[in-house]
């Protein structure tokens, strides 16, 4: 009994380890003091944005390309007539902070609406002030369901620019049936992580609706190594593709040890995999995988942005953060000038009726019920000689 | 599909029972489970991943090297964790005690200096693949499994064989009356973990390449402590045997009943087996092992 005991505490301590490397938050520089006019000529619009912190690579380039875009704007006369001006502040990524600064944006600055902010957890957090406030709030790449829909209740006054997370499992069946002719489909995916199990869930709808068969379903739990034997039992009925909506680290293993098994179809996955880490970790065997992605510097409808970024700052724009921001403006405009009025309530009535609006990086038709952009074209890319390369970019039909 | 399942469980089992060797051997003499094992595995991926991508050296000499580095270690960690408290006849609950003391410090070690980074080994071996009837199994598991065959072989046959092999066999029997006999007690521990500690370096390489190397290597060691405890602690075959099983169930249970409960089977099946044998299926007898 003994033995059993040490091996349980042995157990213990190492699960303890495991959980014990949280991150430490970087005390954020103030973002630049709110200004003072009482102009009524101008309309002003908040941008909540991470410009410090883990996030301020995304955060500073989508802060540049929003000044440099509303300018643009302004200088084609703003909103009938009347200038934009961008109120921004810094959020850290952190969700108390991003309350503060939503409450400072309506309370001091009165903004008419908000942008922001990248993150699921962050953009939920400051509802909790724009939805009583009745403020429009557009967030640029809070890709988690519950961002504008809360226990099946949409919030009324809570938008996105960017697709929801399962989307991309709606693109990869349907790119992988029209595109690849691909007519059986295996799916392995980590029941440990939301995102991965409504990405697997959606993927076998959507590919079983265009006609093809699931094989096979096979589930891990986060940081699993060996995946062998589930990969055994997929690769029996010879799958055309494997998709395995999961971060990069187990994504790259699993195809490493496939790819060890003699499977020889094609891979496909979601935006999780667009880290480089995933070259270097999966070797030869992530060739020629494809994934589902937000935006892609060789997107060819925004060449002409990415031009002016580059003049403008010297550098590339950090994607997507920057021109799903700039979707967002172009969204809140078109809103606000339909509305004929800086009411939020009319704002996000008028947000609700946007149909077949040329953004930035397609069309964009919002659905009343979600407050999801629908059929918001994807990405797709594709691993290439140690590249991430672009193939297309696809509209789920 | 049967035998696709058993070749993976081997190969699998193969890992688990390298490793499990290293926590038998240690305990057959010390009576203790030296839960720093596993953090001389993930220093022994490291060091064959910098040895054949920083020095650009071969494969063997990658193998050789990482096996040194675990030898090397392995003692050092003797001298300088266990040692004092060997002079001191301490209980083994406190050899346990500084083994995990030991294993968190270099992980920790491992944190501050390398990072959390994952390193992912070249591809030495080439991604090539060797069908049997109809199931397959890569080239770089059958050359692990093969190796650590002749490893284990090899240390049977050196407990077996040679006169060192006698001391380290008189001194799991009983080290008192070994030391009245003329054996050197010090040199004996230390060869028992430069031994286990080449397996440990061994394990790494051959986990670092299937997988990766990171700090946190240590949960798959867990498992090989499974396996070792079912085996019978401080038996060698029991080892073995104790992996081999553990493997191909976890690889049954997957395959044939969930890959999300694997975990619990494996657990199970460790308690079922000290309940009906509490020394494990190979184990001996004794008072007082923790």
């Amino acid at each position: 009994m003994k033995r059993l005991l040490a091996a349980a505490m042995v157990l213990c301590l190492l699960g303890f380890q495991l959980c014990g490397c949280g991150g430490g938050q970087k005390p954020g520089s103030e973002a630049k003091t709110p200004e003072e006019p009482k102009d009524p000529e101008v309309i002003k619009i908040g941008h909540a944005v991470a410009l410090t912190g883990d996030a301020s690579i995304w955060g500073q380039s989508e802060s540049n390309a929003l000044k440099m875009w509303v300018n643009k704007v302004n200088d084609q006369g703003g909103i009938d007539g009347k200038k934009i001006q961008l109120v921004t502040y810094d959020t850290r990524a952190d969700s108390v902070e991003a309350v503060n600064v939503a409450k400072r944006m309506i309370e001091q600055d009165k903004v008419v609406a908000i942008i922001g902010a990248a993150q699921s957890g962050v953009t939920i957090a400051m509802t909790a002030v724009t939805e009583p406030a009745k403020i429009p709030l557009i967030s640029t790449t809070a890709t988690n369901p519950e961002v504008t829909v809360k226990d099946g209740v949409v919030r009324p006054h809570t938008f996105r620019v960017c697709f929801i997370d399962p989307f991309q499992g709606t693109v990869a069946a349907q790119f992988a049936s029209t595109k690849l002719g691909a007519k059986t489909a295996a799916v392995l995916y980590d029941v440990g992580s939301d995102y991965s199990s409504w990405l697997a869930q959606y993927f076998i709808e959507a590919f079983e609706k265009m006609g093809g068969t699931v094989l096979g379903k096979e589930a891990f739990r986060t940081g699993e190594l060996d995946y062998r034997a589930m990969l055994g039992k997929l690769k029996e009925g010879k799958p055309d593709v494997v998709f395995i909506p999961t971060a990069q680290k187990e994504a790259a293993l699993a195809m490493k040890q496939a790819r060890d098994l003699g499977y020889e179809g094609k891979f496909l996955g979601g935006d999780n995999w667009g880290s480089p880490d995933i070259i270097e970790l999966g070797g030869s065997a992530v060739e020629g995988g494809y994934f589902v992605n937000l935006a892609s510097l060789e997107d060819p409808d925004i060449q002409d942005f990415i031009a002016e970024y580059r003049a403008e700052y010297g550098s590339d724009p950090v994607l997507p953060n920057p021109v799903m921001a700039i979707d967002a403006l172009i969204v809140l405009v078109e809103a606000i000038k339909k509305a004929g009025s800086t009411d939020g309530g009319a704002i996000a009535k008028a947000i609700e009726e946007i149909k077949d609006l040329e953004a930035l990086t397609g069309k964009i038709t919002y659905d009343p019920a979600t407050h999801n952009p629908l059929n918001k074209p994807a990405i797709i890319q594709q691993i290439k000689d140690g590249q991430f390369i672009y193939v297309e970019k696809y509209v789920t039909s | 599909m049967l035998l696709q399942t058993a070749i993976t469980g081997l190969a699998i089992g193969g890992i688990y029972a390298l490793m499990a060797v290293g926590y038998s051997l240690v305990f057959s003499v010390l009576n203790f489970s030296n839960f720093a094992h596993g953090s001389v595995i993930m220093l022994g991926a490291y060091a064959g991943y910098f040895i054949l991508t920083k020095a650009g050296a071969s494969f063997p000499v990658a193998l050789a090297g990482s096996m040194v580095a675990g030898a090397v270690l392995g003692i050092t960690n003797e001298r300088l964790a266990y040692r004092p408290l060997r002079v001191r006849n301490a209980r083994p609950l406190y050899f346990m005690i500084s083994a995990m003391g030991v294993a968190i410090f270099l992980e920790n070690l491992v944190y501050a200096t390398l990072g959390a980074h994952f390193y992912s080994y070249p591809e030495v071996l080439g991604r090539s693949i060797v069908r049997i009837g109809g199931a397959s199994i890569g080239i770089l598991d059958l050359f692990a499994l093969a190796f650590s065959s002749v490893a284990i072989t090899g240390l049977h046959l050196f407990l077996h064989r040679t006169k060192s092999g006698l001391a380290i066999r008189a001194c799991s029997f009983d080290m008192t009356v070994a030391s009245v006999f003329g054996v050197r007690i010090d040199r004996t521990v230390g060869l028992v973990f430069g031994l286990a500690g080449a397996l440990a370096g061994l394990s790494g390489i051959f986990l670092g390449m299937k997988y990766m190397a990171y700090p946190t290597m240590g949960w798959i060691t867990n498992k090989a402590y499974v396996a070792a405890v079912i085996g019978g602690l401080g038996s060698l075959p029991g080892a073995v045997i104790g992996g081999i099983v553990l493997g191909l169930l976890e690889t049954f249970v997957s395959v044939y009943v969930s890959s999300i409960i694997r975990d619990v089977f494996s657990f199970s099946a460790l308690v079922l087996v000290l309940l009906a044998m509490p020394n494990g299926l190979m184990g001996k007898y004794v008072e007082e092992k923790i």
